[in-house]
């Protein structure tokens, strides 16, 4: 071998060597980010009697805008259907009680699994203004696909079938804690929701 | 052999590399409807801060934040923000666990002993929305967008979860609450305006 080409060789071996212990110093260093979080806090404790018959969960696409502006994304929604029992008091009629089943209370709330929400794509329409999405734009494109899901929550007959849930769940529950005939009565039986 | 060598350095240098591709995850759109028969018994709000702040020279640590701080320093103009949400978790106890043999009355001394089963807590969901509580983006910076939010939101959402895995008062406090309602529901709910006192156990 030429004393030029061992030259050559050596060279490419101590690039390649300075190149692969760069690249594991970087990679070993702390992550460059530039986010820093707080501490969790409890901002709310509150106590409740609510009884939950039915778990929704759906990805649903997100699709919005505000003036020029577009995003398209989906997010993975929870809606839980629950009843307030607080206050609830069985009327007794001889060895029956009675009560009636109370209004649903439907909650949509973003789950917290991983990558419950996701952007796809953002645009501007309007060539010369490179303006982004602001934060409140973001949450009302989002506010209203809450309010979509909602709304399809009682379509599909979800709230029918946790409010038929609610009164079986709570016969057996009554019925098995006192022994006595219990009759649910269910005034709405597809839901308390004025569209 | 030059030539081969080079092409042994390429590969090596290829495989080194292919750590550094990010790995795509395929995601199944899912849609679950789940009958459950709880009873909710306490709900906490748990809320997180986050920052989205240049990296300061003398802050850096290792190769990446020093580069990162560096590249930092010399782009013109300042890019601040603080976002904010909450998350819920709650309380409650699985009402088709509650077996005959769990509720005993006493006619005698006016008590009805029930034996629930355990609290147990879960994630109910977080805001759908963000709270934007300080923006302020001067210069030649770039807006901060929707994507990076939403990434945000993700590192937050994941640094909550293992807070709250590593600090157990959260669970405790929201579960002793929930115990406490549990004795005041059924004693208003059994309790026929107080002929019977209604004592509660709870399974573990």
């Amino acid at each position: 071998m030429k004393p030029s080409a061992i030259l050559r060789l050596a060279t490419l071996v101590c690039a390649a060597a300075i190149a692969v212990g760069a690249l594991f110093m970087w990679k070993a260093s702390p992550e460059a980010s530039h986010i820093r979080t707080g501490a969790a806090a409890v901002s709310d404790l509150s106590s409740m009697a609510r009884l939950c018959t039915l778990d929704i969960y759906e990805e649903v696409p997100i699709k919005g805008y505000a003036g020029t502006k577009h995003l398209v994304a989906i997010a993975t929604l929870k809606a839980s259907v629950t009843f307030n029992l607080d206050g609830v008091v069985p009327e007794a009629d001889g060895d029956t009680l009675r009560l009636t089943l109370p209004p649903e209370r439907v909650e949509v709330y973003e789950s917290t699994e991983p990558e419950a929400y996701r952007v796809i794509d953002t645009w501007n329409d309007a060539l010369l203004d490179h303006s982004k999405l602001t934060a409140a734009q973001e949450n009302a494109i989002k506010a209203k696909a809450g309010e979509s899901f909602r709304k399809s929550i009682y379509r599909k007959g979800y709230v029918r079938r946790a409010r038929k849930e609610a009164a079986a769940n709570l016969t057996a529950m009554l019925s098995g804690m006192t022994g006595k005939t219990v009759v649910v009565s269910d005034p709405t039986p597809g839901g308390s929701y004025a569209d | 052999m030059l030539k081969k060598m080079t092409q042994l350095l390429a590969a090596c240098a290829m495989i080194a590399m292919s750590g550094c591709t990010p790995k795509e995850e395929s995601r199944d759109y899912c849609s679950e409807v789940r009958s459950v028969d709880r009873l909710v018994l306490a709900q906490m709000t748990i809320s997180k801060m986050a920052t989205i702040d240049d990296i300061k020279p003398g802050e850096a640590h290792g190769l990446r934040q020093t580069a990162e701080a560096l590249i930092d320093a010399v782009k013109i103009g300042d890019r601040k923000a603080a976002y904010a949400y909450g998350t819920y978790l709650r309380a409650s106890i699985d009402l088709s666990g509650i077996r005959p043999e769990d509720v005993r009355v006493d006619e005698k001394a006016r008590t009805i002993t029930l034996d629930l089963p355990a609290v147990t807590t879960e994630y109910l969901g977080r805001d759908l929305g963000i709270r934007e509580v300080h923006y302020r983006v001067t210069g030649l910076r770039s807006q901060i967008d929707a994507g990076e939010r939403a990434a945000l939101k993700e590192k937050m959402n994941t640094i909550l979860k293992n807070e709250v895995e590593e600090r157990p008062f959260f669970r405790e406090k929201l579960i002793a609450q929930a115990k406490t309602k549990a004795a005041a529901f059924f004693q208003s709910l059994l309790g026929e305006g107080g002929r019977y006192t209604v004592i509660v156990n709870f399974k573990n």
